[in-house]
């Protein structure tokens, strides 16, 4: 499967922002979730997210600034957009305001910046 | 191989019964009974015989493994609820990676140890996962995927499993948010990883809708509406464009059911 790096990217943001969309919903259920034992085994988006974060170069650095730029406010839009989404339609006691927070722990850990 | 059971009394003969799941003692052999010990001065050891739920058949080996498995256990963890096995080690054949164990237990277990044990004594990759009963009963209050684990399972106790149905949208909306994975990644997930994330989706469609969630009925469930069949799904051959399409408009008719569900307050305290 090769795929550009463009494509790649979007992938990449795609799934980190979903990633972020699930923490955000955990804080919002607001109780322990005790479901998390057995579906932590689950693939998620943030480990989907790292395999296709492998196949963009440079892989073991950081990215330059004007891709870093451009991920991170493609991730905070696309989060916060999904999330709006749930708040129009009556979702309530979702705080909007961790998702930059988040989104730079996971450009950190994902080795982007 | 060697059984013990109890004489039961009948109308016109006494009788013996074995289980139906059983390493050896086919039906047509002849077996010799004996009289194992005096059951009123409780010399006799009766061994724990295991609870099956909706395992119709199990391969003899998977039950001399299961049988491993629970004395390695017993052997290096004491004072423990129950062990339940699941997973894919139960359907029929042998294309399992691994075998499910869930602990049931309040303490802290090193599950690391004994996988490891495992490995090194029969050779196969145990997964233990280790939950308190509380945590059990609230996964199977509120979680359609733990009816699924459930639904077909080994216990080494019985156990009772019928909770009621807590519809917590939110919490749905959280797993189902998992499934999404699928949509925008369909040619990098391997087929188990999609099967996982499509057995997800179709548990909380049939959750929501109040209907039965077993192995069952979510393969019929993703046949009918995904026109797939679950071993497809498994072996990764699926026709890309109209799996999408179906899977896209089960995930958001289910999505827009629980977003309803949150509107609405509907939420059961």
């Amino acid at each position: 499967m090769v795929q550009n790096r463009n494509k790649l990217i979007e992938l990449f943001i795609g799934n980190i922002s979903n990633a972020i969309v699930h923490e955000i919903l955990k804080i919002a259920v607001g109780k322990e979730l005790v479901a998390d034992k057995y579906r932590k085994e689950f693939e998620t988006s943030f480990d989907v997210a790292c395999r296709y974060r492998e196949m963009i170069n440079p892989a073991n650095r950081s990215l330059p600034d004007r891709d870093i730029d451009y991920i991170r406010s493609k991730i905070i839009n696309r989060a916060k957009a999904e999330l709006t989404i749930r708040i129009s339609k009556g979702y309530d006691n979702i705080d909007l305001s961790p998702v930059e927070i988040l989104t730079d722990k996971a450009l950190k850990n994902t080795k982007i910046k | 191989m060697e059984l013990v059971s109890k004489i039961s009394k009948g109308s016109k003969m006494d009788q013996v019964y074995i289980p139906k799941n059983r390493n050896s003692f086919n039906i047509g052999d002849y077996v010799v009974i004996k009289l194992l010990g005096d059951t009123k001065s409780q010399t006799v050891n009766v061994p724990q015989k295991l609870c099956f739920y909706d395992v119709e058949n199990i391969e003899p080996i998977k039950l001399k493994i299961i049988q491993e498995l629970i004395k390695i256990i017993d052997d290096n963890i004491v004072n423990y609820g129950n062990i339940i096995i699941t997973g894919s080690f139960l359907e029929r054949g042998f294309n399992f990676n691994d075998v499910d164990i869930l602990m049931i237990t309040d303490k802290n277990i090193n599950t690391k140890l004994i996988e490891n044990l495992i490995a090194k004594k029969i050779g196969i990759k145990a997964h233990i996962i280790v939950l308190s009963n509380k945590e059990m009963a609230k996964g199977l209050e509120t979680d359609p995927l733990y009816k699924v684990m459930l639904s077909r399972c080994v216990a080494k106790k019985k156990f009772i499993y019928r909770q009621k149905r807590v519809l917590d949208y939110k919490l749905l909306d959280l797993h189902l948010l998992e499934s999404k994975v699928l949509i925008d990644n369909f040619d990098i997930l391997t087929g188990s990883e999609k099967f996982k994330l499509t057995r997800n989706m179709t548990s909380i469609f049939l959750y929501i809708n109040g209907k039965k969630i077993t192995n069952e009925s979510i393969d019929k469930e993703i046949a009918r509406s995904l026109g797939a069949a679950s071993e497809d799904i498994r072996q990764n051959i699926l026709n890309k464009k109209a799996f999408l399409k179906r899977y896209n408009s089960i995930y958001y008719k289910t999505f827009n059911k629980i977003i309803r569900g949150i509107r609405n307050g509907s939420k059961q305290k």
